[in-house]
């Protein structure tokens, strides 16, 4: 240390030596000043701080205590929830659960949905005292609680663990009386479904918090949970049971991948049936493939096929365009590459009268329907009835049906959309639309509510259907107008319906909701959707669906799926048949669908609707009109049937000049020049089709023209009339 | 002049009764009533029972006892000599966290050797107050005018503060740079060059605000709306100050506090343990406990201004403002006036890293005090 610095002597270890102060010393001394000074300033600055954290605890403590809230304060006893002892209140307003969220019944007060008091158990395994022992006894009361993972869980070094959630009441007691320290429970609930797959795609579920993640549990999350009232559907479960049992079975008959049915009160909207397949068990919608889930009667995109010719015939008729005597050709039409034409076009007469022409099911003659019509009022038609917007229904997944762009509805478009091709509607729009045209002409707004009970006990006198209709005896048709004459039953007559039991409790119903076409135009369309049932012709589409005593009609429609390269799948189809029963005194529109039916031996081959989905709706309304109060009728049943009847070939009245051969307004010209621009059309016309395919390919099913190319053309004839 | 009887009584002596003579037993004494305070607040979190917290924590504090005593026998020039390796060590040991760090609560802080969980942070504070110490030692007091001169230093300081703030730590990244500033104060900076270095600070915090983690942003919003997320992250900070404020003046009394012994009070045997106590002893027992902590770091400053050796002077305030740094911060989150930043209080958490370190740094601490009178002039200690 010494021999370091020699020149200073160091007055630590040298006794003798006068100490000496130098200038360099006194600079060292300066600088050691300062940092004392600052250190100094520092240690004020500590005192300071802890002077205001003093403060701030005088404050916390003394000062401005902050209270603790309530809940800390309560007292941490788990509350038992108390059970209605009364068994007959399950079906009563109130269930009587300590529930939060309200039940859900179908129209006769049949709980679809309820939520039951279920609590989850947890620990504290910080207050745990010996785990094993307390999982030992968790065990005597939970017999599938896991031991041994349970005593690990408890062991772990954390303040809250899971032990078991949804533990019934009774458990939990038991639980409780096991006085085990650091057991806790967490009142919750569990919603239950007791019907499970019954109407599984209508009621959806609800997510751990409780909150509807699908169907009528999204729909009316906030209503469920803040009025404990059940809610009450219109669906009926013996029918949806009857429904879906049928619809499984042809399914699997048919070899089906899906199948979609409705059933709607034409007059007030009720669905009363809407079943989806494959469907799940709605208590375990977690472990639902999105196929499952998916609810084909509202959010399926589905091309109507034929059953569009229905709206075809409804807007000419309507819009004074044609009259029922009117006659379409049916040659195949050459549009670009694709040629409009029918399966079976080689045994239709070249021209035909509108009924025929729908009992047939002829597209060449809707797209003439259509083409008089033009674009214009095609697109005002669909819109007026609803096609352009999303199904009214109850539901969040509610589909908003697929058409044309405006911009694009060319020619092609408007003749594509008469017979159903190149749009994709929801199922349900089309009942809608269905019931709309058979109930006297009001667009009804599906409903899944059950309309509030109203007085009925007043006239439940005539149980059979025939009242109103054996009345009807006016002659048919009436060769002076239209006006007069073709007006059909009368749709709304109150007598002509009995009370219609457990099902719809109710009569006298007026449909509401905006007339979209007279009551006069829907008595024609009911005796032509008679005639596709009951008519004369052999090849009628819906012979298949007669159901005696009942009066049914409808109209079938069979609509080609796309494949996923967007050509056309032969032999894979959406078939459906949509119908109306009874016709004399519309109370219900079903619907049935199968989607991709395969051809069996019964069929003969055959894989469109007349031969599935047209049995399959008959043995359906077989089983379900006696439980909807309907009754086959006996007497005055010829009347009746005449009453719906309409000749094929209905004849002119005088003074009209029907549509035709020979007439066809501004047709020689038009045809002329059509016949020269043809060719010049064709690239343009075939884009056109394509693009109105692919605007309504649907990422589910996608389903386009169903005659295009190849297969179904018999004749390669232009589109020239035979010259008469 | 000075007298020379007053040099004679300051001759220093190395026999090694003499020195454990020298420690300041008062000092000692203090941090043994403060560990008692610890193990008193330790039983009661543990519910009234020496298991798990309290038993382990005081075995800690005997082991922390021996580490203190053994190294207040180190002379400053062997410290010296350990300053720069321990540096090292200490950059390695944040590095790695970095790489296989044990994730605790969102960040990489801890460091598993040989079966023990080791906070490499807590570690580089004492290491960076040595290191700094040494080199403003050797750099004496006339180089201090020249700012090249703090260039070597500031970097010391910026690399653990980087390392720290990467894991993320950001109030164990703050305490360390407050350290170092602290540091380079004492060492005689010019006040002008301390403004320069300060001038740039709220553009770096505008900066680092962007880089902070959602978690770190969200105790900074709930430290200004702590009652908008009662139930989210502004739960600490509401039961905090509920238990405070049902301690009152005098406290529940031991065993009693509600708030603590009903679990509402998060992290009860660490971060907020004072919570706990004034819970249980009110503001009287609060005042207590930081009137004992404000002695300590009063005693530590003390100590420092009595060396006569500056590397004595600088580690004994780094040390002394590391532990200073500690206390408020914890305090001063626990009662609501700070982000929520996981100091822990020293020597009365339960903490195994913490405790170690803080009695190493007391080590140091009575280092200084008792070779405060020996020769150790400046370009001394050269490594």
């Amino acid at each position: 240390m010494q021999g370091a610095r020699p020149e200073r002597p160091d007055p630590l270890t040298d006794h003798e030596t006068v100490v000496s102060v130098t200038g360099r010393d006194l600079v060292q001394r300066a600088v050691m000043e300062r940092m004392r000074v600052r250190l100094l300033v520092a240690a004020a600055g500590f005192g300071c701080l802890f002077g205001a954290v003093s403060f701030k605890l005088a404050l916390a403590t003394v000062l401005m205590p902050m209270a603790p809230a309530k809940r800390q304060i309560a007292p941490l006893v788990p509350q038992i929830p108390k059970i209605s002892t009364d068994p007959h209140g399950l079906l009563a307003d109130d269930v009587g659960l300590p529930v939060h969220r309200a039940a859900i019944t179908d129209r006769n007060g049949q709980i679809l949905a309820i939520s039951l008091p279920m609590a989850a158990v947890f620990a504290n395994p910080m207050e745990l005292i010996d785990p094993a022992d307390a999982a030992d006894k968790l065990k005597k009361v939970l017999p599938k609680l896991d031991v041994a993972e349970t005593i690990q869980r408890l062991s772990s070094k954390k303040q809250f663990v899971y032990i078991a959630r949804d533990v019934t009441p009774e458990q939990e007691l038991a639980i409780n009386d096991l006085g085990i320290p650091g057991i806790y429970f967490e009142p919750g609930e569990k919603r239950h479904y007791p019907l499970g797959r019954t109407a599984a795609q209508i009621l959806g579920a609800v997510d751990v918090d409780d909150h509807g993640v699908g169907g009528v549990e999204r729909y009316f999350d906030k209503r469920l949970s803040s009025d404990k009232t059940p809610l009450r559907l219109s669906l009926d479960v013996r029918v949806q049971g009857v429904v879906r049992e049928e619809l499984e079975a042809a399914r699997l008959h048919f070899k089906a991948i899906g199948a979609c049915a409705i059933v709607m009160d034409v007059r007030t909207g009720e669905i009363i049936s809407m079943v989806s397949l494959p469907d799940y068990d709605a208590n375990l919608y977690n472990k639902a493939s999105d196929d499952e889930r998916f609810n084909r009667a509202v959010t399926g995109m589905y091309e109507p096929g034929s059953t569009f010719k229905l709206q075809t015939a409804a807007m000419v008729l309507e819009d004074g365009i044609a009259h029922v005597w009117d006659k379409f050709s049916t040659v195949p039409i050459h549009v670009g590459r694709f040629t409009i034409s029918d399966m079976k076009s080689d045994h239709f007469a070249p021209w035909l009268a509108m009924p025929e022409a729908l009992a047939l099911s002829s597209n060449p003659a809707a797209a003439h329907m259509a083409l008089d019509a033009g674009a214009k009022r095609q697109q005002d038609w669909l819109r007026n009835m609803g096609f352009f917007d999303r199904v009214p229904v109850e539901l969040p997944e509610a589909a908003r049906p697929l058409l044309p762009r405006l911009s694009n509805w060319g020619l092609s478009a408007v003749m594509t959309v008469a017979f159903g091709h190149g749009v994709a509607v929801p199922p349900l729009a089309i009942v809608r639309g269905t019931a709309a045209t058979a109930n006297g002409g009001i667009l009804i707004k599906p409903t899944l509510l059950a309309r509030p009970e109203q007085q009925t006990a007043s006239d439940q006198a005539d149980p059979s259907l025939a009242a109103g209709s054996a009345s009807e005896t006016k002659p048919l048709l009436q060769p002076v107008s239209d006006t007069k004459g073709l007006d059909g039953a009368t749709p709304n007559n109150p007598d002509t319906d009995q009370d219609g039991g457990d099902a719809a409790s109710s009569d006298n119903v007026v449909p509401q909701g905006k007339q979209v076409l007279s009551e006069k135009t829907s008595a024609l369309l009911r005796r032509i959707l008679r005639m596709v049932v009951a008519g004369p012709d052999e090849e009628r589409t819906g012979k298949q669906a007669e159901i005696p005593g009942y009066f049914v009609g409808g109209k079938t429609g069979t609509a080609e799926k796309v494949g996923p390269n967007g050509t056309y799948l032969k032999h894979v189809n959406i078939t459906a048949f949509t119908g109306i029963l009874p016709l004399n005194a519309p109370r219900y529109a079903v619907y049935v669908m199968l989607d991709s039916p395969q051809a069996i031996p019964e069929t003969h081959g055959w894989y469109t609707s007349g031969w599935n989905a047209v049995p399959t709706w008959r043995k359906i309304v077989a089983r379900i009109a006696p439980m909807l109060g309907l009754f086959p009728v006996t007497t005055g049943a010829d009347q009746i049937e005449a009453s719906l009847t309409i000749p094929m070939s209905p004849p002119v009245p005088a003074g009209y000049r029907a549509l035709g051969p020979g007439n066809d307004p501004g047709d020689p010209v038009k045809l002329a020049q059509q016949a020269k621009e043809q060719a010049a059309r064709d690239k343009a016309a075939a884009k056109e089709a394509r693009e109105a395919a692919r605007a309504t390919a649907n990422p589910h099913t996608r389903s386009v023209d169903p005659h295009p190319v190849g297969g179904a053309v018999r004749q390669s004839v232009s589109y020239v009339r035979p010259s008469n | 002049m000075i007298s020379q009887k007053r040099l004679l009584r300051a001759e220093p002596s190395f026999r090694f009764l003499a020195k454990l003579w020298r420690i300041s037993w008062l000092y000692v004494l203090l941090i043994c009533v403060l560990a008692g305070v610890g193990y008193g607040a330790l039983y009661s979190a543990d519910g009234g029972s020496a298991k798990p917290f309290a038993g382990p924590q005081s075995l800690r504090f005997g082991f922390g006892l021996v580490l203190m005593l053994g190294v207040a026998m180190l002379s400053p020039r062997v410290l010296v000599r350990l300053a720069w390796p321990l540096y090292g060590l200490s950059l390695l040991l944040l590095a790695a966290v970095l790489h296989m760090g044990h994730v605790g609560k969102g960040a990489e802080r801890w460091l598993i050797i040989g079966g023990m969980q080791v906070q490499p942070s807590e570690f580089a504070k004492i290491a960076l107050a040595l290191v700094l110490a040494a080199w403003f030692h050797r750099a004496g007091h006339k180089r201090m005018g020249n700012p090249l001169f703090l260039i070597p230093p500031a970097i010391l300081v910026l690399l653990p503060v980087g390392l720290v703030l990467k894991e993320p730590n950001l109030g164990t990244a703050v305490i360390i740079g407050a350290v170092g500033a602290s540091i380079f104060l004492a060492a005689g900076m010019r006040l002008w060059q301390i403004a320069i270095l300060i001038a740039p600070v709220p553009f770096l915090a505008k900066f680092a605000y962007g880089h902070l983690h959602d978690y770190q942003k969200a105790r900074i919003t709930t430290f200004l709306h702590p009652e908008s997320d009662p139930l989210g992250a502004g739960y600490n900070i509401i039961q905090s100050k509920i238990a405070l404020g049902s301690g009152g003046m005098w406290g529940q009394g031991y065993l009693h506090g509600t708030q603590g012994q009903l679990n509402f009070l998060p992290e009860k045997q660490t971060d907020f343990i004072f919570t706990m106590i004034a819970e249980e002893w009110g503001l009287v027992g609060g005042l207590t406990v930081m009137g004992l902590l404000l002695l300590i770091i009063m005693g530590g400053m003390l100590m420092s201004m009595r060396c006569r050796h500056q590397f004595g002077r600088l580690l004994g305030l780094g040390i002394s403002m590391n532990f200073f740094l500690y206390c408020v911060v914890n305090l001063s989150m626990v009662m609501g006036a700070i982000p929520v930043g996981g100091v822990p209080l020293p020597l009365i958490s339960y903490g195994g890293s913490a405790m170690l370190t803080v009695m190493f740094g007391f080590g140091l601490l009575l280092s200084v005090y008792v070779h405060r009178d020996a020769s150790f002039g400046e370009n001394e200690g050269n490594a």
